[in-house]
């Protein structure tokens, strides 16, 4: 629990994709085009040597346009992608909130997904178990528990899944853009839950458009613009260049 | 293959759930539920038990005992295929999201159809009793071709999911090779009706091998050779390895692609 300990670190990482211009999804395809030498590649950097460092216990905003690279920071720390070069370092386990819900089956009960979803991020059954009275009591579900989720309302799928997430205690909490959902109770009721994490000496990394939130919760911000990260520093200064960049008319299309 | 066993064990919490899961969908909104796992398969028996002991009369007594001790784990085979194929596309939104072991999706369908093979040699055993053929001893040998079985199915299942990432094509192929493969597996004949001049493509077919144990358990009451025994279990090891070995080279790269 040393201070400055660092709880995720890169160092100098890039991310490439291969992509692949009119990739071809069947063989046939794929045989007329190296046929044709039509298999045209080009490489796109989603992050260009990004380097920074997050202490344990700090809650760090990752704000930029749409396609800024955002959500490849968080995929590299959640462990989905592996950095094309550099170094990602994570200590510590996560839990990510991501597209909420991705892992919840439409014909299972809400019962039935807090189990396959709570052993997808990690838990053991046994551990989930522990914890399903409190996730079913934090998301207000109620009654609803034992229906299947494709009838729940969209407010009350956000809910489960927020709960599930948030039980599962991590070191390191990613949370990418998923406030915007359910009202503004459960909204207040997320934000209270994510800053008593923050409290316990947790990492949080928060990726949002909403200046004003990140503003008045994030010890440090990220600014990321075209795969780069141009600005690193204190919530009010990275917010205002931020502001400036979305202010600049002439968009970068030179890359 | 260190990495097969010990992800398979840490992950079998999860592994047994999402089976248990791909059951519940199966069957979920039926009024029978899991009965369906029992009555599908009995219902194909007595079907195949009336055509061929009454319509269609084949030399072989009881034919459709001889049929379907090996139609069973030949449809064990072809339906974890058939799920394991969509295995980690149909995952895919999961594979972006959370840092999972892969190899738990393909298991896990194979998990499934292994818990839906085991389930209906129930109305088999029934069906026989009713038939009044003799329940041989030799059913308590069954576990031996079972591991044969199963670690074929899951190389394979390994091997197909793999590919299926890369090339969609792969599931629409599975299910024209798995039909061809039918025909040419001595399931619903014997191997003695093959001409001899042929025998020797027949015995290029891994199913021959992997099959074979049944059919003797269960319809002839014998015991397979060793040799055999060793085959079967050598083409379930072998095609493990070499499924696991091209699932593990493209794993990282599945996410860029589904």
């Amino acid at each position: 629990m040393a201070e400055g300990q660092s709880s995720v670190q890169f160092d100098d990482v890039v991310q490439s994709f291969r992509v692949i211009r009119e990739r071809p999804d069947t063989l046939r395809e794929f045989f007329a085009k190296l046929a044709r030498r039509q298999v045209a590649y080009h490489d796109f950097e989603a992050l260009k040597h990004v380097s920074f460092r997050v202490s344990k216990g700090e809650m760090v905003g990752i704000i930029g346009r749409n396609g800024s690279g955002k959500s490849t920071i968080l995929k590299i720390v959640a462990g989905v992608y592996t950095p094309t070069s550099g170094r990602a370092l994570v200590n510590g386990s996560i839990a990510p909130l991501i597209e909420l819900g991705a892992g919840f089956h439409h014909e299972l009960t809400g019962r039935e997904n807090i189990l396959v979803n709570g052993l997808l991020l990690g838990l053991s059954k046994k551990e989930v178990l522990e914890r399903e009275e409190r996730i079913i009591e934090f998301a207000e579900l109620g009654d609803f528990i034992d229906s299947p989720v494709k009838q729940y309302s969209s407010g009350m799928y956000m809910r489960l899944a927020f709960a599930v997430a948030a039980e599962v205690e991590p070191d390191i909490l990613i949370i990418d853009e998923i406030l915007g959902v359910g009202d503004a109770g459960f909204r207040q009721k997320c934000f209270e839950r994510i800053l008593k994490f923050k409290a316990s000496g947790k990492t949080i990394l928060f990726v949002s458009h909403d200046t004003a939130t990140v503003r008045q919760f994030c010890d440090h911000v990220l600014l990321m613009n075209n795969g780069e990260l141009i600005e690193d520093g204190a919530p009010d200064y990275v917010i205002a260049c931020y502001e400036e960049l979305l202010g600049q008319v002439t968009p970068s299309t030179s890359s | 293959m260190g990495e097969l066993f010990r992800d398979t064990y840490r992950y079998r919490e999860l592994i047994w759930a999402l089976a248990l899961k791909e059951l519940r969908v199966r069957y979920k909104r039926s009024v029978l539920g899991f009965l369906w796992a029992l009555l599908n398969p009995a219902l194909l028996m007595v079907v195949l038990t009336l055509v061929f002991g009454t319509i269609m009369r084949f030399s072989i007594d009881h034919y459709a005992v001889f049929l379907l001790s090996m139609l069973l784990p030949w449809t064990f085979f072809s339906q974890s295929l058939a799920y394991s194929v969509e295995s980690i596309v149909g995952n895919g939104d999961l594979l972006k999201k959370v840092r999972v072991a892969r190899l738990v999706f393909p298991v896990a369908a194979v998990v499934s159809n292994i818990i839906n093979f085991l389930l209906s040699l129930l109305p088999l055993m029934l069906l026989i009793v009713l038939m009044r053929f003799p329940l041989h001893w030799t059913w308590l040998y069954l576990p031996i071709p079972m591991v044969g079985l199963f670690l074929f199915t899951t190389g394979a299942a390994f091997f197909f999911a793999t590919i299926n990432v890369f090339y969609r094509d792969v599931s629409h192929i599975v299910q024209i090779l798995l039909s061809a493969w039918f025909y040419f597996s001595p399931v619903i004949y014997s191997l003695d009706f093959v001409p001899a001049k042929y025998r020797w493509a027949f015995q290029l077919n891994p199913m021959v091998y992997v099959l074979n144990g049944f059919r003797l358990g269960i319809y002839y009451g014998m015991l397979p050779s060793p040799q055999s025994v060793v085959m079967s279990v050598a083409c379930g090891v072998i095609a493990l390895l070499m499924g696991f070995a091209v699932f593990r080279r493209y794993q990282n790269s599945f996410v860029y692609y589904v």
